[in-house]
């Protein structure tokens, strides 16, 4: 429960305030009047309850919870101190203004060291409204600070269960759209190839673009249950040898790579930390498509590393058909194409994939290149497991 | 040799046919590496990763074996009986590839559970062809239980 | 070895699938005749021929779905390989699954073979048809009497 004095907003110190809630922890009358007219002088217009003893504390604690309040350091049955005991036990942030007669500096400290606000003595009560009013705003910038951290918290988590949710339903919905998809794209395949010329020209026709679309679909289903799958599954970090998995991506890319007689050229490749799976994933979307956007020459891709602070950055470059600057960003885009359906096959979801790995990994991957130059894609992935562990 | 990564476990006592079934395996690119085991013995050592076979791993088992009845020192049934009887192996395909023609043999082997019984084709064509067939089938068209490897479907070699 | 006419059971409760598995064998050289079940209390009320199946053949091979309605392929087969009539009859888990765990539990229930349904028709037919020739082109199989 927040007392936060709202209604002290106004920024001139002398302007009347709304009733200030006041609780006095004193057993003197004539020095509890004084603590009232001190602050009524200042513009202060208080309501206050007075009290001697704990149980009377807690039960105006709770019954009205002040905005502040002033506990005379040595009463007779209780201390002072002890009020703010109770404050801590009731868990309510409100401050607590010692007013004492003679209080050592020592004291005084070690009192302010436990957590009261701040003390004044009595034949210095002046003091009193300045040092109240610098509490209460204290107070609610603290409040202000906390509500604005809880808000934030409370959106982060939204936005974590939202995006969790999209990736669920992403992945499902290509997971299960599979299916029925099979069955259409199998049939329409089947009823082209079975009734070939047997039924009219637009017969053939039509079939014809129901099947080609099916199957299109099935690709791009494919490819975004691809996609969905990257966050979905928990990778499995560990230190990968990209020597290794170049090895195994130029097998799985090996007809390509003969029949564009395209020649990629290796440095001596570092261990990252990283899925080994997604690396393999990484290398071959990139080798894959420099093979696949090639210029009129066979292809001539080389993959470099070199080492950027404390990850490796590594780069494939190509002498394709290069990339127009102003698309460079574009293209890392999902679905998204440069190039008409018939010019070049894909769906447009390499890069994109690429790109979620990477940046899941903590790290950037852009691309230089111009038109009829080659392009050339830089990533960078980690060095380092956690706790400095070196991948090797 | 690296006998970590084997995907066929030959075992046979006849030279000749293994050389036809390594010769018809390796013109259709189906295994890259296959282990010849030439009796019973040696078989179990290799599957049970003992004996000269000890630095093997049961994690790395043979994507198929392939497996005769009439072997020496233990025969082929007593194999099958215990790789099927073993959970560290029951789960590796086996295909019995023998010459006999023993009905009991036969209903004895699917007893124990072997994945699947031929006999071998007398004529040398014939055998070739059953080679790649077998290998096509299940190494290709397939799923083996293994967990590591490139696995491939089939018609659809990327 | 060529044999007689053979019978193949399929299991699976899609008959767009099951449509595909016979247009697939159609012209095969092997003479085969396909039955099918939809469900796993249907396939298991076949094979141990209760009731309206009182009459029903013994297949010589079982092409068995994992996922069916009332019980699953898994069931099935458990069930099929429990008993000493049937546990000598081949099963080949065809499924549109490629889950390991479901590959791995297949085999160490007893399956002979594991093959994923392929999405793209022209490997659909592949497969059925490289199913068909190993097993009933050059397998020999255990077989029992039949019934007709």
């Amino acid at each position: 429960m927040s007392s936060a004095g709202t209604k002290l907003g106004k920024q001139d110190a002398g302007a009347p305030q709304a009733k200030l809630r006041a609780l006095l922890v004193e057993d003197n009358a004539l020095d509890a009047t004084l603590v009232v007219r001190a602050l009524n002088r200042d513009g202060f217009d208080v309501a206050v309850d007075v009290v001697q003893d704990e149980a009377a504390f807690t039960r105006m604690l709770r019954a009205n919870p002040p905005e502040i309040v002033l506990a005379d350091y040595n009463l007779p049955t209780w201390k002072g101190m002890e009020a703010l005991k109770v404050l801590r036990a009731e868990k309510l942030d409100i401050p607590m203004i010692l007013v004492s007669g003679a209080l050592g500096d020592v004291t005084a400290v070690e009192c302010i060291r436990q957590g009261v606000t701040d003390y004044v003595l009595k034949d210095g009560l002046a003091r009193l409204p300045e040092v109240v009013r610098r509490a209460l705003r204290e107070k609610q910038e603290r409040s202000l600070r906390h509500q604005i951290e809880e808000d934030l918290a409370r959106k982060v988590d939204e936005l974590a269960r939202s995006n969790a949710d999209l990736e669920q339903f992403a992945y499902v919905a290509s997971h299960d759209l599979q299916e029925p998809l099979r069955m259409v794209t199998a049939y329409t395949q089947l009823l082209g190839e079975r009734y070939k010329g047997k039924l009219d020209e637009s017969a053939d026709k039509f079939i014809g673009y129901a099947s080609e679309g099916a199957q299109r679909m099935q690709v791009l289903i494919q490819d975004l249950l691809a996609f969905s799958r990257v966050g979905r599954q928990e990778a499995a970090s560990a230190s990968v040898d990209c020597n290794s998995v170049m090895k195994d991506v130029l097998q799985t890319l090996a007809t390509a790579i003969q029949e564009s007689g395209a020649v990629v050229t290796c440095g001596d490749l570092p261990a990252v930390w990283a899925d080994r799976t997604q690396v393999a994933q990484i290398f071959q979307n990139l080798i894959g498509n420099a093979i696949k956007f090639r210029g009129e020459q066979p292809p001539a891709i080389s993959v470099k590393a070199e080492k950027a602070d404390d990850r490796w950055q590594l780069s494939v470059s190509d002498n394709g058909i290069g990339i127009a600057p102003e698309y460079a960003e574009n293209i890392f885009v999902v679905f998204q194409r440069l190039h008409a359906r018939t010019e070049y096959p894909g769906n447009g979801i390499g890069l994109a994939i690429c790109k979620k790995i990477v940046e899941r990994n903590g790290g950037r991957i852009a691309v230089e290149s111009h038109p009829g130059k080659g392009s050339t894609f830089k990533f960078t992935l980690p060095s380092h497991g956690p706790e400095g562990v070196a991948a090797q | 040799m690296n006998v970590t990564e084997v995907d066929i476990l030959l075992v046979d006592d006849s030279p000749e046919d293994v050389e036809l079934t390594l010769h018809a395996l390796r013109s259709e690119n189906l295994a890259n590496l296959v282990f010849v085991a030439r009796d019973g013995e040696e078989a179990l050592d290799f599957l049970f990763c003992t004996g000269p076979h000890a630095d093997r791993s049961f994690q790395h088992p043979p994507k198929l074996v392939l497996l005769d009845l009439k072997l020496p020192k233990i025969d082929g049934l007593q194999v099958l009986k215990r790789l099927k009887t073993d959970e560290r192996t029951r789960t590796i395909p086996v295909v019995l590839l023998t010459s006999s023609k023993e009905e009991r043999d036969r209903i004895v082997g699917y007893e124990l559970g072997t994945n699947s019984y031929l006999q071998k084709p007398v004529e040398f064509d014939d055998f070739r062809k059953l080679v790649k067939l077998l290998g096509m089938y299940w190494l290709v068209t397939n799923q083996p239980p293994v967990s590591k490897g490139k696995s491939v479907s089939a018609g659809q070699l990327k | 070895m060529m044999q007689p006419l053979l019978e193949l059971l399929v299991v699976d409760d899609n008959p767009a699938d099951v449509s595909l598995v016979c247009e697939a064998l159609v012209g095969s050289k092997t003479r085969s005749k396909i039955t099918s079940v939809g469900d796993g209390v249907e396939a298991l009320a076949f094979l141990y021929r209760r009731e309206k199946f009182a009459n029903a053949i013994r297949p010589d091979l079982v092409l068995l779905d994992l996922n069916l309605p009332k019980r699953d392929g898994l069931a099935v087969l458990a069930a099929m390989k429990a008993g000493p009539n049937l546990r000598r009859i081949p099963v080949v888990i065809f499924s549109t699954s490629q889950l390991r765990k479901d590959i791995v539990r297949s085999y160490e229930m007893g399956a002979n073979c594991y093959v994923s349904k392929p999405g793209n028709l022209n490997d659909f037919f592949t497969a059925v048809q490289s199913i068909e020739e190993f097993w009933f082109g050059h397998v020999t199989l255990s077989r029992e009497e039949n019934n007709g």
